[in-house]
């Protein structure tokens, strides 16, 4: 078996799997018996000065029959006092002294609020700090979560007040609710931050009620914005986390979440930079029990490929992660439908000739059977037929040889723009 | 005809002028496509011929032969 351990800026776990603030993780209770599952470490839910909470606050997006594709919650950080939440922090890590427990804050941008919360909970033993800039409704509206991280220059100061004090790693926690997340986690590194996790919830709507015209969730027939999160979110986050690890200027570790609902879906969040993975909507989903079968396939993933340790992975992807300008123009991949698995449901046909490149022509053999053919050489490759067959191997996409050296954009128009140097010298 | 016919019969105007001997000499790319200038000396005489390319394809077959130029 391969060693899962990992060691995130010095917060070290016994597994890769966290559960992320948030309901999960609102009480010693929840995270005691999550410890007790398998999970490696814990988040507490947010603490911060004792809030009050609305009813209703969850909603779910589903999509053609899958429950939970996506997931929205107007709820808040911890309303349970912050000595109720000390003391139960306590005695979890008494008890679980193996597993990491980190403590979410969130407090007015106040240095002296900053240091007092630092200070009370690194009393009671946590393995480290994240500081949550990131929620992006209720207490955004106060001038937190959210509404500081997504100004650079709070999310640095802050960052420095916490590390001003702290004594255990601080992780700073970024909002998606941003144009280029790498500003924020770049102030959060110039304010000393030790690490950085991303992504919390995206600003969201989950739906309205045609019936009755009210938001989904709805508070006594009035919604506000809540925060999206779950298996939709997914590809966004796995894109923050990529352009952060392949960031020069953010040197931190990074703990990766954003719709995580399994093993493959950590293992892409880790070869992509990330040194471990918090999961929220699926234990939410499915219990903390799923944290089994994400350590089993984690381990047969390694013993598979003959890796020791996980953290071996960490970031093997990112230098595969670059910009549109470097790709090779003419790397050539079709499509190619095998006849004896197509069932000829046609609908990589109507998919193509409506909406793509007009090269799957519908033909007849000499018995007269019908079968389809991609024209390779109008074929563009865009995976579109391959996308909307329902049969796995139907389609499968092929390279072909390039005939041309590999090129990409940026050579292209270095190479033009040296003509045109060329010409005028001429 | 389809995209592929039309990108080879530009490919073929291209490679025509590479054989008799023309090099790029200029590229000017706008909304309508590229308008590539070739150019060839012999016997201290330039001689210039232009192609208007309209297809993507002919467009990134031109600049793998200009690279290689270059």
């Amino acid at each position: 078996m391969a060693n899962l351990t990992t060691n995130l800026a010095g917060i070290q776990s016994p597994n890769p799997f966290w559960l992320a603030s948030a309901p999960p993780t609102n009480s010693g209770y929840q995270v005691q018996r999550a410890f007790e599952a398998g999970w490696g470490g814990a988040v507490w839910k947010t603490l911060g000065d004792p809030i009050l909470n609305v009813s209703s606050r969850f909603a779910a997006v589903g999509f053609n029959g899958q429950r939970v594709a996506g997931f929205n919650n107007i709820e808040l950080i911890t309303d349970r006092p912050l000595e109720v939440n000390l003391k139960e922090i306590y005695e979890t890590k008494k008890k679980f002294p193996n597993h990491a427990i980190i403590a979410s804050l969130m407090v007015e941008p106040q240095q002296e609020k900053w240091h007092e919360i630092v200070k009370k909970v690194e009393d009671v033993g946590v393995d480290g700090l994240e500081l949550n800039f990131g929620c992006p409704h209720g207490m955004a509206e106060r001038g937190m979560g959210a509404a500081s991280g997504q100004v650079p220059d709070l999310v640095e100061k802050q960052t420095y007040w916490a590390k001003e004090v702290a004594q255990t790693p601080v992780i700073v926690k970024l909002t998606p609710n941003i144009t280029d997340i790498t500003v924020t986690a770049e102030a959060a590194v110039r304010g000393g931050a030790d690490a950085v996790s991303m992504i919390n919830t995206i600003n969201s709507l989950a739906g309205v009620d045609i019936h009755s015209w009210n938001t989904i969730p709805h508070v006594a027939g009035k919604g506000a914005h809540g925060g999206y999160c779950g298996p939709a979110v997914k590809p966004i986050a796995l894109n923050m986390v990529a352009e952060c690890a392949r960031s020069p200027f953010i040197n931190v570790p990074i703990s990766g979440m954003g719709g995580v609902s399994n093993w493959q879906e950590a293992v892409e969040f880790m070869l992509m930079g990330a040194a471990g993975v918090q999961v929220c909507t699926a234990a939410m989903h499915h219990g903390f029990r799923i944290v089994e079968d994400m350590i089993q396939g984690l381990n047969y993933y390694l013993d598979e490929r003959g890796i020791k340790k996980v953290s071996d992975i960490v970031g093997k992807a990112v230098s595969k992660y670059s910009d549109w300008g470097n790709l090779d123009l003419n790397y050539k991949v079709v499509a190619r439908i095998d006849p004896d698995t197509c069932i000829n449901c046609n609908k990589c046909h109507i998919s193509c000739e409506d909406t793509s490149h007009q090269c799957i022509d519908m033909l007849k053999d000499p018995s007269g059977k019908s079968y389809l053919k991609v024209r390779e050489e109008d074929c563009v490759g865009c995976n579109l037929c391959s996308i909307v067959c329902p049969v796995d191997g139907a389609i499968s996409m092929v390279e072909l040889p390039n005939e041309q050296p590999p090129m990409t954009w940026n050579e292209r128009q270095a190479a033009l723009q040296a003509t045109a140097v060329q010409r005028l010298d001429v | 005809m389809s995209s592929y016919h039309e990108y080879m019969a530009e490919r073929e105007k291209i490679d025509f002028l590479l054989q008799k001997g023309f090099k790029i000499t200029a590229v000017t790319e706008n909304l309508s496509g590229a308008f590539v200038t070739f150019e060839r000396t012999e016997n201290n005489q330039t001689e210039q011929e232009a192609l208007h390319i309209l297809t993507a394809d002919a467009r990134k077959y031109f600049s793998s032969v200009l690279i290689q130029q270059v």
